[in-house]
């Protein structure tokens, strides 16, 4: 977590594979990732539609479809919880990530895995569990669990080495 | 046996009058203040206000305590309150807030969504449709749409959310709104806000619910409620005038009764000098009454005030008898003096019956009807009653320091044309206008308040309306269709930039044309269930995905179309929020938010027949210049018909000059004392005509041809306790907290006053002093 929390910048590609109980396949998406310390990222997804989500502090900002959708962390349980996750994460910051989750931390510097499971029963609605799987100050996996079983696997792939 | 007669008159007048009194109708909505010939758009508003939904809304705020008490307490408060039938609905920002909604229009969505046409509902359509979902599926948003996705596929939901949702509320925290100012809380009471009686006990309700809630969350012990709204203001107001009223009017009474007890030495004697003001005050009452079927609050409190000056009647009566005189014959040697004093100020007020605003008519009626019943009591019913040997032993006191001035008049004139030279080049050389534009420093509403209004209304998003779109329409079915083909209009003006926002009628309810035209596009199950399979062939749906979905459809093509009934209280009070109904039919006002190109919305909007573009700034700043323009014209004409009642009674110019010059003078240096500290307010022009009236009856006196001494004094004396009764009225009127009490108190003191030193000085003859 220490070694995460001196990470100031970090830009990265991913590719994100959904499975949900509406869909006999799954949903494949993949974008870029920036990260700007302590509060600052953006999700852009390039395909199968462009779209993004850009959190600057409190706020978050969502673009589809030409349409932009302007709101507060504390407004949406959902993406509020999750992002406080990935962020707190990202910040090296447990103190935020265990008021949030119970947080569960396995393995050794080169390999470790985090499991978080939101403490707020409002939020395991939306969100069963969360795991993100890394090496060093590098995260290579997020996947995440909904409660109807629907499933979301993320794979990082950094691009530019850690600004420290 | 004349004055028998005439007691005998009196008693049955009295009598008649109190049945009709007794019989009145009385009115407080503020449409009499408004013009006979008010065009649509006022006259919506003042109903808007006085009827409309925004009059059912109360805004809370509580703060004080940390941001996670402040959202328990507003929860806590919130539940007790959504348990009391006064409330129809509590908003607080909480799940439970927006659920009646929520679940009404998912599950009228598609009686109510704009995108349920035959042609969503081919087979193309309807292959469309899911690719859309799939697309919105793999966002981020698609944990939002999954629990809907297999009832609602063709997203008629999604759209109506945009077109309904409650724009930009305050943020929530721990789920609650929570603005700059606390926790906000919007409390919809079934009672308007115009039954004062009932807001109070819902004021009381929500302070006691608010104890409760503060008591039973721990670490609330500092918190603290605040309210506004139309109810709030309606009971602070009513408060705030019944304590001014209750407690000035008592100290006037306390003051005048002891300056009378002074001078007359006589509990009895200063009982009969009420009776020619509370007579007036009963035949005033019942001709109002008679001729406009009801009473205005305003006009019954103002009138009043303005036959005032029938208390000076018996004054002049009382104190000029001499010692060992019935007061018959004092009485018929001051009359045509008293009669010339109340003819002018009945001429002067009967400008106002011309008035285009019904309440101006009212209070001319008034005052005219009062003083002339008055004057009669005065002449025919009060010598009858005063005790024989009756003297004021206590009034020559009185008229020392004013005889002392009368005496030095001649070098004092210098000091009068000083004072009225210097007035009237303060009033032609003040700058930036003389008149007071701002409505908001009329209204009895305290800046305070104003601005906590202001406060709360911002950090709940309620927008400031300014303009609206207004027509008027026959029926119900008709005012929504006509919406709905305004909307789009609108709409395309939102695209154009022209204006943010908007709101209509037909948004929250479709007219029964379109929501049958709706129901007409859906197909029935079978052919819908084999167009579904055609369009999901090939996508990645899992089979079954949408059982739920053809049911629904099903279902909605035999409901029963949505009425205004059939709307949840929140949708009722936006619907009632855009629209009101009258005797001939319904009145549409449809709010636009962040209008940036008025011009350009009027003239699109122009396009549909007896459609009006409306700037509420544009109309109330209309409606004062009116009330100024009428105020003006009537002190111009009142001023006017008092000098020729004055050339007739006095049948000298000269004379006339001498009587009418000092009020003038009084009105120019007490409009310039006002100018001192602020601007003129319409309500000082009703002062101005008051100044008037009563100045002018000073001046008969101090003009009237006295030989003697004594008699002379008397005469001053009596002037001198007139106006010392006036001026402790009035003065004390002016330390009212409601602007029209406080305005015409300051003015008629000030005004008074002046115009007994100016009379004396300037009117009283040189014979014999």
């Amino acid at each position: 977590m220490a070694g995460l929390a001196q990470v100031k910048s970090a830009n990265a590609s991913f590719t994100e594979r959904k499975t949900m109980a509406v869909l006999n396949a799954p949903l494949v998406a993949s974008g870029t990732l920036e990260y700007r310390a302590p509060d600052w990222m953006r999700k852009s997804t390039t395909s199968p539609m462009p779209e993004s989500f850009v959190l600057d502090g409190q706020q978050v900002t969502m673009m589809a479809e030409g349409q932009t959708h302007v709101f507060a962390l504390g407004e949406d349980p959902l993406i509020g919880g999750l992002t406080e996750g990935i962020l707190a994460t990202l910040a090296g910051n447990l103190a935020a990530l265990n008021r949030v989750y119970t947080v569960r931390f396995s393995g050794g510097p080169t390999d470790w895995q985090l499991v978080l499971r939101p403490r707020d029963a409002g939020l395991t609605r939306f969100v069963a569990w969360l795991c993100i799987r890394g090496s060093e100050t590098r995260i290579n996996t997020i996947d995440t669990a909904s409660a109807n079983g629907d499933h979301s696997e993320m794979s990082v792939n950094e691009t530019i080495g850690n600004a420290r | 046996m004349r004055g028998r007669f005439a007691l005998a008159l009196w008693l049955f007048g009295v009598a008649a009058c109190a049945v009709l009194v007794a019989h009145m109708r009385l009115q407080t909505d503020m449409a009499a203040f408004l013009p006979r010939a008010a065009p649509m758009a006022q006259q919506a508003l003042t109903d808007q206000v006085n009827n409309g939904a925004a009059s059912h809304l109360i805004l809370l705020s509580v703060d004080g305590a940390p941001a996670p008490v402040l959202a328990a307490l507003s929860r806590d408060l919130a539940a007790r309150l959504r348990r009391e039938p006064a409330f129809i609905d509590v908003v607080n920002g909480d799940d439970e807030s927006f659920a009646g909604v929520r679940q009404f229009v998912w599950n009228n969505r598609y009686l109510l969504s704009p995108d349920v046409t035959a042609r969503h509902f081919t087979v193309a359509g309807l292959h469309a449709a899911l690719e859309n979902d799939l697309g919105l599926l793999g966002t981020d948003m698609g944990g939002l749409i999954q629990p809907s996705l297999p009832s609602d596929p063709t997203g008629a939901l999604l759209t109506l959310m945009g077109q309904l949702a409650p724009g930009q509320g305050p943020k929530l925290v721990d789920g609650v709104w929570i603005a700059q100012d606390g926790a906000m809380l919007l409390v919809h009471t079934a009672a308007p806000g115009f039954d004062i009686d009932a807001q109070q006990r819902d004021l009381a309700l929500i302070g006691a619910a608010f104890d409760q809630a503060r008591a039973a969350v721990p670490g609330a012990a500092a918190a603290r409620l605040r309210e506004t709204g139309p109810g709030v203001f309606a009971v602070r107001i009513r408060d705030t005038t019944k304590s001014d009223v209750t407690r000035l009017s008592m100290l006037a009474t306390v003051g005048a009764v002891g300056l009378l007890l002074f001078a007359y030495r006589s509990p009895r004697v200063l009982l009969l000098g009420l009776l020619p003001v509370a007579s007036g005050a009963l035949a005033a009452i019942a001709a109002v009454s008679l001729r406009f079927g009801f009473v205005h609050g305003v006009t019954l409190g103002f009138g009043v005030t303005l036959i005032g000056e029938s208390v000076d009647y018996a004054i002049y009566l009382f104190t000029q008898t001499v010692p060992g005189e019935p007061a018959g014959v004092t009485l018929a040697r001051i009359w045509p003096t008293l009669r010339l004093g109340a003819a002018t100020s009945v001429v002067g007020f009967s400008a106002m019956l011309f008035s285009s605003f019904v309440g101006f008519a009212q209070l001319g009626l008034f005052s005219i009807t009062g003083l002339i019943a008055a004057a009669c009591v005065t002449r025919f019913v009060l010598p009858a009653l005063v005790p024989r040997g009756f003297s004021a032993p206590g009034s020559g006191v009185l008229a020392r320091p004013l005889l002392a001035v009368i005496a030095h008049r001649s070098w004092l004139r210098l000091v009068v044309a000083g004072a009225v030279l210097a007035g009237a080049a303060a009033l032609v050389l003040h700058r930036g206008g003389l008149w007071d534009g701002d409505l908001a420093n009329l209204s009895p509403i305290p800046p305070a308040d104003q601005a906590l209004d202001q406060t709360l209304r911002r950090d709940l998003g309620v927008p400031d309306l300014r303009y609206f779109v207004v027509f008027r329409d026959g029926g119900e079915e008709q005012a929504l269709e006509a919406s709905e083909a305004l909307a789009p209009i609108l709409q395309d003006l939102v695209g154009a930039g022209a204006l943010a926002g908007f709101d209509v009628p037909s948004a929250t309810l479709p007219s029964a044309r379109t929501q049958m035209r709706r129901q007409a596009a859906l197909p029935d199950d079978a052919v819908l269930r084999a167009r579904f399979a055609e369009a999901a062939a090939g996508l990645p749906f899992r089979s079954g995905t949408f059982d739920p979905f053809f049911p629904d459809v099903a279902k909605a093509r035999a409901a029963p179309l949505l009425t205004v009934a059939s709307l949840p209280p929140a949708l009722q009070l936006r619907l009632q929020s855009c629209w009101c109904k009258d005797a001939d039919g319904w009145t549409v006002l449809a709010p636009l938010h962040g209008v940036t190109n008025p011009a350009g919305v009027a003239t699109a909007v122009a396009r549909l027949p007896g459609v009006q573009f409306v700037d509420l700034n544009h109309e109330s700043d209309a409606l004062l210049r009116t009330f100024q323009r009428d105020a003006t014209r009537l002190a111009v004409f009142g001023s006017f018909a008092i000098l020729v009642v004055l050339l007739v009674g006095l049948r000298s110019s000269r004379r006339v000059l001498v009587v009418a010059a000092p009020c003038a003078a009084a009105v120019i240096v007490t409009a310039a004392l006002l100018t001192l500290d602020g601007k003129l307010s319409i309500f000082m022009v009703v002062g101005f005509l008051l100044i008037i009236a009563v100045g002018s009856n000073y001046c008969l006196f101090f003009e009237r041809p006295e030989h003697d001494a004594a008699p002379r004094r008397r005469a001053v004396a009596a002037i001198v306790l007139a106006n010392l009764c006036t001026v402790s009225a009035y003065g004390l009127m002016s330390f009212s907290h409601i602007p029209v009490l406080h305005d015409i108190g300051k003015t008629v003191a000030i005004g008074t006053f002046l115009s007994l030193f100016f009379g004396a000085v300037l009117s009283t003859r040189d014979a014999p002093a």
